[in-house]
């Protein structure tokens, strides 16, 4: 046989990489929510677990029409990005809320939030956030109606309301205690309730490198700072630091959504900015706003900022 | 341990030929010596098609400041001489020497009776400069103009590299540890042209035993060397990173390490001066690494510039037809070639066989800003933005981006999860402009 003498593979140096992949990527981050999952489940049935078929169902189905519109390559509905968004709706939604709208919520994430804005890596804003501000402007009374969940930990007090720990505390001034806070057998969105789970989930992400330290710790240091003065100036009407901290979605919201690689600043000090910031709004809204909870806002808004907050936070290139 | 900051882990897969000596192989019974080897202009041919050239024999002179002589490695008769594609596309003469291989085989190089203490600076430079020496890291700049004391500047430290960052490669370790006393030897030669205050060898961390090469015989020498262990990590090897790492100096943007007092050597270029002036020998050979996951049976090979791949081929055992790559250079920084039809220069380090899996180059996604470019990048540029912008065509933005202080090093490449191909990117927007003058 003769010898292979040409026709070797041209390309651009470097010629060895890094095994990783944006599909891994996602994929880690899709199994360090799977406690949470589980959790979310046990916490408000197995309807909850239709709910999240539902939503990927839809969101993959979403994005490959639109790859089909657009003709592109519809195999990028398989990069896992499309099934992240949908566990992270499903998880920002009272537990009742019917399958139907998820799907629509699926929807809007995937065609208006992500691919109408030019697909993965080009959406301004998190598109599971997009899906609950939609869902909660379309839907005001299911998205603010909460059910009771099931005893999981039994050595928790039982959630006495169906209200979720914040209303109680905004409108009532009952501050549930921070252990059935901590493990979520509370009132709340499917997947927010469980501090336990989604920290555990989060110190994965942080350790191995996915998500940003900087953003996370100055996002919930801030909301933590801002709290404690209110909290020292005023114990009878303002909740404690811990209480903001494990309540309402600031954990999911700090960990995994605010987190998001597309629509969070790429530099170090951006990542700070973008903490402090939307921190900063979280408690703004929670303690002088309409709404008991403003985690979601924050985070969209601080979205919005993130082009900006790129430009200006620009690195200074060594020898410069 | 001292070290740059940023840079990247790859799997370095030294252990295939790190502990191989080097070895010289048969001689091929042909060279092919394109005139292009160097950085800077291409060198004049001066011999003609039947001519007779013996070993060291001036074959194509400097043709410009930036430019070097090249020389016949062997006795024989010149062939031809055609213009040819040399690594990495551009087009050459090269020259081709039937080689009397009896005659090469039986030669020795002679060694001189050398006082240095007699020679003048002068002297020295111009030894250099006829023997043809240039960098042999890679970057193949012609060492006499380096070491030409300028005008406005002191140069008081030579740093001498021998970090070998690139993966796979292990010609600069082997030398180190065989030719250690020559090196130092060549510190000698090259304390006499210019003030230097500080000799620093650097060496990464995982080439204990080069280290332990020159600690054991730095005693006999009356100069302040220092060997500085550095941190294994890519690119450590990096000219800015270097000074950076062992003298704390930075090297400003556009700026040559002469603007820090500094001049840099690799390890090879050393020895190269070594014995132009020891032995009167020209750069007619080098220390070349065969590695690659596909081959069985590697090695640090000494050999003639203008051996031909498949010579060495010959000399080794890697089975070609697996291969579907094969680069010149580290992997790193090296360049793929699409034939077998190149040979060895002054600038190649190693030749590198990949197979299918290794040289499968994956689809590229959309970048979703994750920021590990940033992360690697040893000169603290925003890789991801440079590369959008050269695909969005914005040169002006993209030159107000530092474009130029990319040194193409790959670590943005290699950390991308999008497999997106940065440095492929930032090398279009840099030819884009220069081409059009933009």
């Amino acid at each position: 046989m003769d010898l292979k003498k040409e026709g070797f593979i041209l390309s651009s140096s470097p010629h060895i990489k890094a095994p990783i992949s944006t599909r891994k990527i996602m994929f880690l981050v899709i199994i360090t929510l799977i406690p949470t999952i589980v959790i979310s489940i046990l916490y408000f049935g197995s309807s909850v677990l239709i709910l999240y078929i539902t939503a990927i169902i839809s969101c993959m189905i979403t994005e490959a029409l639109i790859k089909l519109i657009r003709k592109q390559k519809v195999t990028s509905i398989f990069d896992g990005s499309a099934i992240v968004t949908a566990i992270l709706l499903v998880m920002t939604l009272p537990p009742s809320i019917g399958w139907q709208k998820v799907a629509l919520g699926s929807f809007i994430a995937i065609a208006v939030a992500k691919e109408l804005f030019g697909g993965l890596g080009q959406n301004i804003f998190n598109p599971a956030l997009v899906g609950r501000a939609f869902l909660a402007a379309a839907y005001p009374v299911s998205m603010t109606t909460f059910s009771k969940p099931n005893t999981v930990f039994p050595f928790l007090a039982d959630s006495l309301s169906k209200a979720t720990p914040l209303a109680a505390a905004k409108f009532d001034k009952v501050f549930t205690d921070i252990p059935s806070l901590f493990f979520g057998q509370v009132g709340g969105c499917i997947g927010e309730t469980s501090s336990l789970t989604l920290i555990l989930g989060g110190l994965i992400l942080l350790i191995i490198g996915v998500i940003n330290w900087r953003l996370v710790f100055s996002y919930l240091g801030t909301v933590i700072l801002l709290t404690t003065i209110f909290w020292l100036k005023d114990p009878q009407n303002f909740a404690s630091p811990i209480f903001h901290l494990f309540s309402g979605g600031l954990i999911i919201g700090a960990f995994y959504m605010a987190t998001d690689m597309v629509t969070s600043p790429v530099t170090n000090i951006g990542n700070f900015i973008f903490g402090i910031g939307a921190g900063l709004l979280v408690v703004l809204i929670r303690i002088f706003g309409g709404y008991p909870e403003g985690v979601m806002y924050s985070i969209l808004f601080m979205n919005a900022c993130t082009p900006l907050i790129n430009r200006f936070t620009k690195t200074k290139a060594f020898g410069t | 341990m001292k070290t740059f900051s940023k840079g990247i882990h790859p799997f370095y897969n030294k252990e295939l030929t790190s502990g191989l000596n080097i070895e010289k192989i048969p001689l091929s019974p042909k060279l092919v010596i394109p005139v292009l080897q160097h950085l800077g202009s291409p060198s004049e041919v001066i011999v003609k098609k039947g001519d007779d050239v013996i070993i060291g024999q001036l074959i194509a002179k400097s043709s410009g400041f930036v430019s070097a002589n090249i020389h016949s490695p062997v006795f024989g008769k010149i062939a031809k001489i055609n213009p040819k594609p040399i690594v990495g596309g551009r087009m050459a003469s090269h020259i081709e020497i039937d080689v009397d291989i009896e005659k090469t085989k039986n030669y020795v190089w002679e060694k001189q009776n050398v006082d240095l203490s007699k020679m003048t600076s002068e002297e020295i430079l111009t030894k250099i400069k006829e023997a043809g020496i240039v960098g042999l890291g890679g970057a193949t700049f012609p060492t006499h103009i380096k070491y030409t004391q300028p005008k406005d500047k002191i140069i008081d430290t030579l740093v001498i590299n021998g970090a070998e960052c690139e993966p796979y490669l292990t010609c600069d370790h082997r030398l180190m540890i065989e030719k250690a006393d020559e090196i130092l030897k060549a510190t000698e030669i090259v304390s006499k042209l210019l003030p230097l205050k500080s000799i620093i060898i650097g060496i990464e961390a995982n080439k204990q035993d080069a280290i332990s090469a020159f600690t054991k015989i730095l005693k006999n020498y009356d100069l302040p060397i220092e060997v500085i262990p550095l941190k294994v990590k890519y690119p450590q090897g990096a000219e800015k990173m270097l000074i950076h790492a062992t003298t704390k100096r930075v090297v400003p943007s556009g700026k040559l390490p002469l603007d820090v007092g500094v001049v840099v050597s690799n390890v090879g270029t050393l020895f190269a001066i070594y014995e132009a002036i020891y032995f009167n020998k020209p750069l007619i050979e080098r220390v070349v690494t065969i590695s690659g996951d596909i081959v069985k049976k590697g090695g640090n090979f000494l050999v003639p510039i203008g051996t031909p791949i498949e010579h060495i081929l010959s000399q080794v055992e890697v089975d070609i037809n697996k291969a579907y790559k094969v680069i010149f250079g580290g992997p790193m920084m090296g360049v793929a070639v699409p034939s077998l039809d190149y040979s060895i220069t002054k600038g190649t380090s190693g030749i590198l066989f990949f197979s299918e899996k290794l040289a499968k180059t994956s689809e590229e996604t959309p970048c979703i800003k994750c920021g590990n470019c940033m992360k690697a990048c040893p000169m603290n540029l925003m890789p991801n933005r440079l590369a959008a912008f050269s695909k969005a065509k914005k040169w002006d933005v993209i030159k107000d981006n530092n474009l130029y202080d990319c040194m193409e090093c790959g670590s943005c490449a290699f950390v991308c999860p999008a497999k997106i191909d940065i440095v492929g990117w930032i090398r279009y927007a840099k030819n884009y402009i220069k081409s059009k003058n933009l």
